[in-house]
């Protein structure tokens, strides 16, 4: 087993009276804490502050912790002789601590102790959260994506283990850029006929070279020649299944939407969102002698202004 | 390899969820949910059976209330409060996020 300082994970000293204990879990919490913090590693160190609070605030943890000295942070170490016999009341069994975390021993400690006194109540498995990227052409015709985690679960010793799990998931049609998925059922499994946790699933799209993505409509940049903008065109526009042509109106400015109607994302009612073009009006930045004539006769002959001033 | 018929559920505003799944979702007791109804910050989209449903994109700032009231000890009269803050930002990063890939 590693050793984990829990005292130094809240920078409290061993001795430190529960209010501090609580205190300087409320502060860190305020820092680290997953909803509330930006910081990437928050949610680890989030998970490091919970579980030195669950232990400490617990007068029995907290003693049970005490027992096994002091030791330097991941340092791997052996508890006293008999402390599993006498804190898990497993009455001197012998027991092996080499494969076992010690946020999981604590964790099933408490609820350990209790199903000896309380007849094996039930304990509901871990809820979790995963992230899962797909392309936008996966999302469009509906895709199955491979899970693979990490799952708590408790061995026939009472003892929380880490178990890898492999899941497959059909993704239906409709799901579009940071949407969520719930998984009934599919998170830790629970013990003593309690209920298994949740799986949640967060859907991230890769970035699309062309397409953007808001809702289920699509956009996509159309960059225009001035005479294209200025006389109308017919051009051809890449949807997720074939091009289409989309006819530009004549006289039309940079940065309007032009709807292609039906060619997002399919939505869950059979629907089908947007496909949005923005104009760019692009100005070429060499020009040949007899485009540079043509732009000089178009100055000279133009009444257009396009400044109020 | 596990079973490709999984019960699933896309969270969002087309779908919707039972009263006492959310709960069970949550970890609030079916009187923690009530009082955030009774304080209009939870608000039910039908109401069949005698029963209320929930869109399902309340599954997800309600769980985060409960972590935050577990990890925070939170007050239950400061809940209905919260809930609307959550929804609120909720609201203002989707419209950012929109904004940004527009």
């Amino acid at each position: 087993m590693k050793f984990k300082d829990y005292y130094e994970i809240l920078g409290v000293s061993r001795t430190a009276t529960n209010d501090e204990i609580k205190k300087a879990y409320r502060k860190l919490a305020h820092k680290f804490h997953p909803d509330v913090s930006k910081d990437p590693a928050g949610e680890e160190k989030f998970k490091e502050i919970g579980e030195a609070y669950a232990t400490l605030k617990d007068k029995e943890k907290r003693t049970a912790y005490d027992d096994l000295g002091s030791h330097l942070s991941g340092e791997a170490f052996n508890p006293p002789p008999n402390w599993a016999g006498k804190q898990s009341d497993r009455g001197g069994q012998s027991y092996s601590f080499d494969d076992i975390d010690l946020a999981d021993f604590f964790a099933s400690y408490s609820k350990g102790n209790r199903q000896t006194h309380q007849q094996s109540q039930p304990i509901s498995g871990q809820d979790y959260e995963l992230t899962t990227q797909i392309s936008l052409e996966d999302a469009y015709i509906g895709s199955t994506v491979e899970l693979n985690f990490t799952v708590q679960e408790y061995d026939n010793q009472g003892q929380l283990k880490q178990v890898p799990h492999t899941l497959k998931v059909r993704l239906p049609k409709g799901v579009t850029n940071g949407q969520k998925m719930l998984l009934r059922g599919k998170g830790g499994t629970g013990a003593n006929n309690g209920k298994n946790g949740n799986l949640y699933l967060n859907i991230n799209f890769i970035p699309h070279r062309l397409f953007r993505v808001i809702d289920h409509d699509l956009y996509v940049d159309l960059a225009l020649t001035p005479w294209e903008a200025a006389l109308g065109a017919s051009i051809k526009v890449p949807t997720l299944e074939t091009e289409v042509h989309l006819k530009v109106p004549a006289g039309v400015k940079s940065g309007q939407k032009l709807r292609i109607a039906k060619r997002g994302l399919p939505k869950q009612n059979q629907e089908h969102g947007d496909l949005f073009a923005i104009t760019k009006i692009v100005v070429p930045t060499t020009l040949s002698d007899k485009e540079q004539r043509l732009f000089k006769e178009l100055a000279e002959i133009s009444t257009f202004n396009p400044r109020p001033f | 390899m596990n079973s490709l018929h999984l019960e699933t559920i896309l969270l969002d505003e087309q779908n919707e969820v039972s009263f006492q799944e959310l709960a069970d979702l949550s970890g609030f007791s079916n009187d923690e949910l009530q009082l955030l109804v009774q304080s209009g910050a939870l608000i039910p989209v039908s109401s069949r059976e005698d029963s209320w449903f929930f869109s399902s994109h309340y599954v997800i700032s309600i769980r985060t209330l409960s972590r935050l009231k577990q990890d925070f000890e939170l007050e239950p009269n400061s809940l209905g409060l919260m809930l609307v803050f959550l929804n609120r930002i909720r609201t203002l990063e989707y419209q950012l996020n929109k904004q940004n890939n527009f």
